[in-house]
């Protein structure tokens, strides 16, 4: 018998293969819309830009992991959702004593860890203790505190140091976050592998580089909620399959859409583009230690030289406002009438000519490599400044380098940014004024003694008209000195499928999966 | 020299090629500009607490007290904590290695299921229109863009069709299966073009030689004669280029990890070197190390035991 061999079988195979794995499971379904009433049940996927780090909440900096862990511990205060204040969490409210040095704080009856394990005064010393010994962590804002009592299991009595204005905020910090006492027996690093906490929701796994799941929390002390059996958080960080990820159903939320798709996401059918009221400010720094950015003139003509008009346009297509000060405007004590220097390029030749290089000079931004926004801001700035004489060089090196010379302050100027971390001004005043804070005056090495000392008086006034003043003084001089160009606030863009519902990012960047449902 | 002892040989050449790839990962990753605790720490990297996570991680001490540590760990088989995780490097690389080993072995699958039939349809007629078609068309594969080629079929079948999820790894070998054919067919269009047109060319050859002519002239018919006399032979450069490709492809998979979301050592090795987590970027270049040579092995045991006459030399 002779047999045939028909290369066109192969090729078949190749389909047949095709077919054979795309019958490997079902596929998703796509969005659709409905409102009215919570509906239980349904696993939500976030896509997101990177993976956490850690879920240590006091020795961790960066959001995707701070994201994660504020739906596993909560803390006595959190967040309101402008942003501007606090509202009772774990904590039911408090009495402040005649001195404003205690603070002492009625827990919140019935709340329970995932375990089952009902919460008490122990676990909360326990926990802002931890806090407070995180050295290179969040201690720096828990240092107005003396100590941590736990008179009855239902109250706890904090003791500053001095009266401490942001408290509150400080204290609605996710770092302070409530952890079983003594991290339920386990050591710190076996705790913090499968955290347990309060929140919504509780550990199920991290398989780190791909995706991170928590499951509901059924002790959770909200009644009714949370809504949803679980969220997963995975790790995409390409923008275009992170939106088609959306699109095909397979993630039901995408963290940060590029800015350049925000405006066709608007008009596709069964995606909400929600664009939310941030924190995030925008700078074009100044290395003071470098000539010639000591000298105010110069600082003053390129704040006025720069269009933040124009960059909103080209970098964020329009999604933000350009900035009046370095404090935004859903940050308490945000002055509005703050007259932050505006683009005006009459105004910026009359600064150039009245400071110490009045024909101009060469200088170099730092910006960092694959960061396109960057880039686009860097070029917009070089055919800005040239009217002033200014030849602009870009350097571009890798985000890791890039960070390394600009808390070194070797650069003469570069791109920064700011989000708010609490809902006071503190933490940003002091990080951003204060040359002696750390940070060198966000290691611009900006030194006014005034705004310094007012800086600090701040913190220890209690008197909100009185801290009103300040920061309108401080805001008032810190845009005068144009220690920084203010370049724009821009929002937190969120992309959804259309049946979710109840998704809610505070300025702070916060959000509460507890109030997330899906419809059917 | 016997086929054991050729393969224990080779084996036992990962040795230096491993510590050659150790030296020089190790100082080129720690004599590079940039900081892990800047990563870390992030815009509030303070002096202080750049200096205490230094002490913690090490980084305080001589670079070649350093490597001798990073030694002495690797051969205990531990690689060292990941400074970014702060859990063990070896397990951060093994959880990701699955999936880059899927990707390879899927696309090399698929890059020789598509490309024996096509490379028979080509060679079964010199110059005719198939062989025409044939030479030019897969080369669209190899001048796209991969992440360009990849987006296009996203659309196609994923958002399309919906026949294949956008992106992701998946779960379970059927879910692997599923999750993984568009990415591995996107690597598998870009490998194609190179191992058609060898596999035509050794076909060609091989077509010419007498002992077709005498087979045909026994009354071979054309399916047997392509199959068990043609393509056996006329397989052999093909290997050899389809494991020089693939081992080219174990350092270059980021873009279409990327592009997929897929957990893989690529991915894993770029977010390393820009966030400095250098236990982790020596531990990947050893597996890509490993990898490479590994791959290469495989292609001379394959060669060989394609063609008896092949004989393993020192």
């Amino acid at each position: 018998m002779t047999q045939r061999t028909n290369p066109l079988k192969a090729l078949i195979a190749v389909g047949a293969l095709g077919v054979l794995a795309a019958c490997g499971s079902s596929g998703s379904t796509s969005a659709g819309s409905t409102s009215g009433k919570a509906v239980y049940g349904g696993d939500l996927v976030i896509a997101r830009t990177a993976d956490s780090q850690s879920m240590n909440a006091t020795t961790v900096f960066d959001n995707e992991s701070i994201w994660i862990f504020e739906q596993i511990f909560q803390p006595l205060y959190t967040v309101s959702n402008d942003g501007k204040g606090v509202i009772p969490w774990l904590a039911t409210g408090y009495t402040v004593s005649a001195d404003k040095k205690t603070y002492t704080f009625t827990l919140r009856p019935g709340v329970r860890f995932s375990t089952g394990q009902p919460m008490t005064s122990a676990d909360v010393k326990f926990s802002i203790d931890q806090n407070r010994k995180a050295t290179q962590g969040w201690a720096y804002l828990d240092t107005a505190i003396a100590s941590v009592d736990a008179p009855t299991a239902s109250t706890v009595v904090i003791h500053l140091k001095y009266p401490w204005a942001p408290l509150l905020a400080d204290i609605s910090l996710f770092a302070n976050g409530i952890v079983p006492n003594n991290y339920g027996g386990q050591t710190e690093s076996q705790f913090y592998q499968h955290p347990v906490g309060t929140g919504p929701f509780k550990w199920d796994y991290w398989h780190k580089g791909s995706a991170l799941k928590l499951v509901r929390n059924p002790y959770y002390w909200q009644k009714g909620k949370p809504y949803l059996n679980s969220v997963t958080w995975t790790d995409v960080p390409n923008d275009n399959t992170r939106e088609l990820q959306l699109k095909g159903g397979q993630a039901q939320i995408d963290e940060f859409p590029a800015w350049s798709t925000v405006g066709s996401l608007k008009t596709t059918p069964g995606v909400t583009m929600n664009l939310f009221n941030s924190t995030r400010t925008d700078y074009l720094a100044f290395n003071e230690q470098r000539k010639p950015f000591q000298d105010v003139h110069v600082r003053r003509a390129i704040s006025l030289a720069v269009n933040r008009a124009a960059l909103v346009k080209a970098v964020l297509f329009g999604n933000g406002t350009p900035a009046n000060s370095f404090m935004p405007p859903q940050v308490p004590y945000y002055q509005q009438a703050t007259s932050g220097l505006q683009y005006d390029m009459a105004a910026a030749k009359q600064e150039m000519a009245a400071s110490s290089v009045p024909h101009g000079f060469t200088t170099t931004i730092l910006v960092s490599s694959g960061f396109s926004d960057q880039l686009t801001i860097a070029t917009i700035l070089q055919s800005e400044f040239k009217p002033l004489g200014i030849k602009l060089n870009i350097q571009q090196l890798d985000p890791n380098t890039a960070n390394t010379d600009q808390q070194s302050l070797k650069y003469d100027m570069t791109l920064t940014y700011w989000t708010m971390d609490i809902p006071d001004p503190d933490e940003l005043v002091t990080f951003s004024v204060d040359p002696k804070s750390g940070a060198k005056s966000f290691f611009t090495d900006y030194n006014n003694p005034q705004v310094v000392k007012d800086a600090h008086l701040a913190e220890e006034t209690l008197s909100t008209s009185s801290r009103q003043s300040l920061y309108n003084y401080i805001q008032d001089h810190a845009a005068s000195d144009a220690f920084m160009a203010f370049l724009y606030y821009s929002p937190y863009a969120y992309a959804t499928t259309s049946n979710v519902h109840g998704f809610f990012v505070t300025p702070l960047g916060n959000y509460h999966m507890e109030n997330v449902w899906m419809s059917k | 020299m016997g086929r054991m002892t050729f393969v224990i040989r080779r084996l036992l050449m990962l040795v230096p090629v491993a510590v050659g790839v150790t030296i020089i990962v190790f100082f080129m990753i720690h004599l590079i500009p940039g900081d892990p605790a800047a990563t870390i720490l992030g815009i509030r990297a303070t002096p202080r607490a750049i200096a205490i996570l230094h002490q913690q991680w090490g980084l305080n001490r001589p670079l070649i007290s350093q490597y001798w540590l990073f030694m002495d760990r690797l051969l205990h088989g531990n690689l060292g904590q990941s400074l970014y995780y702060g859990t063990p490097a070896v397990g951060i690389i093994l959880g990701r290695l699955s999936a880059t080993i899927w990707l390879l072995v899927y696309a090399a699958l698929l890059a020789i299921l598509i490309s024996v039939p096509l490379a028979m349809i080509a060679a079964s007629r010199k110059d005719a229109v198939r062989d025409q078609v044939v030479r030019a068309v897969p080369l669209l594969g190899l001048g796209m863009p991969p992440f360009w080629l990849a987006i296009l079929l996203i659309y196609a079948f994923a958002i399309k069709f919906q026949l294949f999820p956008v992106s992701g790894f998946g779960s379970g070998f059927g879910g692997h299966l599923r999750s993984m054919f568009l990415p591995s067919l996107t690597v598998a269009l870009a490998l194609a073009p190179v191992v058609i047109r060898s596999l035509r060319a050794s076909m060609l050859n091989v077509l010419g030689a007498e002992y077709i002519t005498t087979a045909r002239s026994k009354g071979v018919p054309p399916g047997r004669l392509f199959v068990r006399h043609v393509l056996r032979n006329a397989v052999i450069p093909a290997v050899t280029v389809l494991g020089i490709n693939i081992g080219f492809l174990v350092g270059n998979t980021v873009i279409i990890e990327n592009v997929f979301a897929i957990p893989g050592i690529g991915q894993l090795m770029i977010n390393s070197i820009f966030a400095r987590d250098f236990p982790v970027v020596q531990g990947v270049t050893l597996v890509f190390g490993i990898m490479v040579v590994l791959v290469n092995l495989l292609a001379d045991v394959a060669y060989a035991a394609l063609d008896p006459r092949v004989r393993f030399e020192r």
